[in-house]
C-alpha cells in the first residue's frame, strides 16, 4: 500500500490517495471537478534481476496411497523472505524435508544454489540452517553441550555458543539438561542451533509454532534481522498473520499441490478480492449517503462516524467519489484498504476444492 | 572424497557417550554387574568349600556366565533398540541429518559411542569385581579373566549391532521395542528349537545328560547361530574348561577361540551392513 499526493493539473489542489503499487485510480478533483488518472508507482524490487537460490522442480512424494506432495514447483529468490503457506496436513513439512534431503522424493528434485539435494549431499548443508517442525534434542545433554556438538559437526568455533544462547534468551538455563526443557525452550534452542555458522539460507518449519505471543514477536524480528543481514529465509506457517507482514513472496500449498505463488499483492489481484475504498467525509455522522449502493460496481457501503467504507470495483471508485461530491459533501481524504492474506487463503482453498 | 569422516564419527560417538552414560538405567546396570561379580565370587567360594570367603576367578566366571549371558544382551538392547527410530520420532535426527554429515558417519558414531558406554560399564562392573577377587583370593587366571571381560564386550557388541539394525529398520519406537524383545528371546527360542530337533533325532534326555556322550556335529555347528552360545563356548575355551553347568563337553577343533571370535565378528558386521542399508533408505 502506497500513499501518494497528486496535484490537480488545473487548479493545483492537492489530493492524497492510497493504492496498491502499479494501480491506476481515476480521481476527480474535489475543487474544480476535473477527472484524471492517478498512477501509483510500482515497487522497484519487483523489477530487479533475481537469482533463484532454491528451486523445487516437479517434486512428488507418495506415502503409500497418500500423495503428500504431488508435482510441487516453486522457487525461492536470493535474499528474500519466502512464506510457505498451507493448512495443516497440506504437505508443507513433506516438501521441506525433501528440500533438506531428509527424505527420498518419489520423483522430481530440489536444487539449492544449482546443486541437486540428495541424502548425504554434505557440501550444501554447511550454508543452511534448519529448524524442523518437531524439535528434539538429547535429553541428558545441557544446552551448551548440545550446541557444542552441532558446532563440531559444522566445523564452527565453539566460542559462539554462549552468544547464541544469549541471543535466544536461554542464558539462564545453561546448567539444565535439555530433557527438562519446555516445548518453547526447545524451539528457542532450535533457533540458536539453526544460526550456527551464519548460514546464507534458513529453512524454518513452523518457527513460531508453540511459542507465546512475546516470543512470536521476537522470532519474527529475528527473521527480519537475519534477512537484513543478507540471509535468504524460507518459513512455513499455517497462521497467515505470521506471514503477512514479514514475507516478500508466498507460496500456498493445499493437498500436496501448489495453488499459488506470488507476492501478497499480486495474489489478491489474481483472486480479484475487491479492496475497500475508505473515504473521509467530515460531517458524515455514520449515515450512508442515499443511493450509493445503486451505483454500478458497488457491492456494499457502510458508515462509521465520518468514515465511509465502500466495497467496489476500482472502475466504480471515481463515480463513487463524484457521487459524494454531487451530494454536497467534501472528501477530505480517501484510501483503498488491501484485503488480508487470510481472505486470499480462504478463497484459494475454497477455489481449489470447488474444482476438484 | 573419503567414504567416512573420522572427525564426524568422533563427534557423534562422543555425544552418544555423554548422553547415554548419564542414563540412570545404564548406571543401575553397572552397579548390578559389580554386585553380581562379588556375589558370584562369594557363592563360588562357598560352593568350593574352601576356607576363603571368595572364590577364585575361574569359579567366579563359571558362576557368572549364565547371568551375564542374559544381562549383557539386555543392556546392549537397551542402548541400541531405539537409537535411530527413537531419535527419528523425537525429531533430533532430522536436525542432525541436515548438518554436513553422512548417514554412514552417524551410524558408525552411534556404534562406537554406544559401544563405549557398553564396554565402559562391563569394565567398571566386572573389572572392579575382578580387582576385588585379585586382592582377596589372588590373580590366578588373571589373563583369562581379562579375556572374559573382552569376550563379554564382544557379546555386547553383537547384540548392540543387532539392536541398532532393529532401530534402523523399525519406523517407530514401539515397534523397535518389539524387535528388541524378539532378538533378546531369540537365544532361548533357538535353543528350544535345537533341543527339539535333538530329541526328534532319537537322542533321549538321559543320553544328553550323560557325561561323555558324543554330541552330533550339527549340534556344535548350531552354536554359530546363537551369539549367547558362542560367547559361553569362547569363555570356556579361554579358561580351558571342558566342564560347566554339570556338562562335560569335548568341543571339536573348529570351535577354537580364533574361529569363534571370527564368527562373532561376522555377527557384528552383518547386522551393521543391514543397518546401513535400512538407514540410508529411510525417510526421516
Amino acid at each position: 500500500m502506497i500513499t501518494k499526493t497528486f496535484a490537480c493539473p488545473d487548479c493545483k489542489t492537492r489530493i492524497t490517495g492510497q493504492g496498491n503499487p502499479g494501480e491506476k485510480v481515476q480521481i476527480v478533483c474535489p475543487n474544480c471537478g476535473k477527472k484524471g488518472v492517478a498512477v501509483f508507482p510500482s515497487v522497484k524490487t519487483e523489477e530487479k534481476a533475481y537469482v533463484n537460490i532454491i528451486e523445487i522442480i516437479n517434486l512428488t512424494k507418495h506415502f503409500g496411497k497418500v500423495r503428500a506432495n504431488d508435482g510441487v514447483n516453486f522457487s525461492v529468490r536470493k535474499g528474500e523472505i519466502f512464506g510457505f503457506l498451507g493448512p495443516n496436513g497440506a504437505g508443507k513439512t513433506t516438501a521441506i524435508k525433501l528440500m533438506m534431503g531428509l527424505t527420498h522424493p518419489t520423483s522430481g528434485e530440489v536444487r539449492i544454489g544449482g546443486n541437486k539435494v540428495q541424502i548425504d549431499t554434505i557440501d550444501i548443508r554447511k550454508y543452511i540452517g534448519y529448524l524442523p517442525e518437531q524439535i528434539g534434542f538429547y535429553d541428558n545433554l545441557t544446552p551448551v553441550q548440545t550446541l557444542n556438538f552441532f558446532c563440531e559437526l559444522k566445523g564452527v568455533d565453539k566460542s559462539i555458543v554462549m552468544n547464541l544462547l544469549k541471543d535466544v534468551g536461554l542464558e539462564d538455563t545453561i546448567d539444565r539438561k535439555v530433557g527438562t526443557f519446555s516445548k518453547g525452550m526447545k524451539q528457542l534452542l532450535g533457533i540458536a542451533q539453526a544460526m550456527i555458522g551464519n548460514p546464507a539460507i534458513y529453512v524454518l518449519d513452523e518457527p513460531m509454532g508453540g511459542l507465546d505471543a512475546r516470543w512470536v514477536k521476537i522470532v519474527r524480528e529475528k527473521i527480519m534481522m537475519l534477512n537484513k543481514a543478507g540471509a535468504t529465509i524460507v518459513f512455513s506457517s499455517h497462521i497467515l498473520s505470521e506471514v503477512q507482514n514479514v514475507c516478500h513472496r508466498v507460496s500456498v500449498i493445499n493437498k500436496g499441490k501448489i495453488i499459488a505463488e506470488n507476492t501478497i499483492d499480486n495474489l489478491n489481484q489474481y483472486l480479484r478480492i475487491i479492496p475497500r475504498l475508505e473515504i473521509n467525509i467530515p460531517g458524515l455522522n455514520g449515515k450512508v449517503p442515499e443511493g450509493i449502493v445503486n451505483i454500478q460496481g458497488v457491492e456494499m457501503a457502510e458508515a462509521k462516524g465520518d468514515l465511509l467504507l465502500v466495497t467496489c470495483d476500482s472502475s466504480a471508485r471515481p463515480i463513487v467519489l463524484n457521487f459524494i461530491e454531487k451530494k454536497g459533501m467534501t472528501v477530505s481524504n480517501f484510501k483503498t484498504i488491501e484485503p488480508s492474506l487470510e481472505d486470499a487463503f480462504v478463497k484459494l482453498i475454497s477455489k481449489q476444492e470447488g474444482v476438484t | 572424497m573419503a567414504f567416512i569422516n573420522l572427525r564426524s564419527i568422533y563427534s557423534v560417538a562422543k555425544k552418544e557417550f555423554m548422553d547415554n552414560i548419564r542414563n540412570k538405567w545404564i548406571i543401575a546396570m553397572m552397579i548390578i554387574f559389580l554386585l553380581l561379580t562379588i556375589l558370584a565370587s562369594y557363592l563360588a567360594g562357598g560352593q568350593a568349600g574352601g576356607e576363603e570367603t571368595f572364590g577364585g576367578m575361574e569359579d567366579t566366571v563359571v558362576t557368572i556366565l549364565s547371568i551375564s549371558t542374559l544381562l549383557i544382551p539386555i543392556i546392549a538392547i537397551m542402548l541400541g533398540y531405539s537409537t535411530i527410530s527413537g531419535e527419528a520420532e523425537s525429531g533430533s535426527l532430522s536436525i542432525l541429518l541436515t548438518y554436513p554429515i553422512k548417514r554412514i558417519d552417524v551410524l558408525l558414531g552411534k556404534l562406537f559411542g554406544l559401544g563405549s558406554v557398553l564396554i565402559f560399564s562391563i569394565v567398571v562392573g566386572f573389572g572392579t569385581g575382578g580387582l576385588i577377587i585379585a586382592a582377596t583370593v589372588g590373580a590366578a587366571e588373571g589373563i583369562a579373566y581379562l579375556a572374559f571381560i573382552a569376550l563379554t564386550s564382544v557379546l555386547g557388541l553383537m547384540y548392540l549391532s543387532l539392536s541398532i539394525c532393529i532401530s534402523a529398520f523399525c519406523k517407530k519406537r514401539v515397534t523397535s521395542i518389539a524387535g528388541g524383545v524378539m532378538i533378546f528371546f531369540w537365544a532361548m527360542i533357538y535353543g528350544m528349537i535345537i533341543f527339539g530337533i535333538l530329541l526328534a533325532t532319537g537322542i533321549t534326555f538321559e543320553e544328553f545328560m550323560t557325561p561323555g556322550f558324543a554330541y552330533p556335529d550339527w549340534l556344535f555347528q548350531s552354536i554359530f547361530f546363537s551369539p549367547g552360545d558362542m560367547y559361553q563356548m569362547s569363555v570356556m575355551q579361554a579358561f580351558g574348561l571342558s566342564q560347566a553347568f554339570g556338562f562335560t563337553i569335548e568341543a571339536p577343533e573348529y570351535l577354537s577361540l580364533g574361529i569363534l571370535t571370527f564368527a562373532q565378528f561376522i555377527w557384528i558386521l552383518v547386522p551393521l551392513i543391514l543397518a546401513y542399508i535400512f538407514f540410508k533408505r529411510r525417510d526421516i
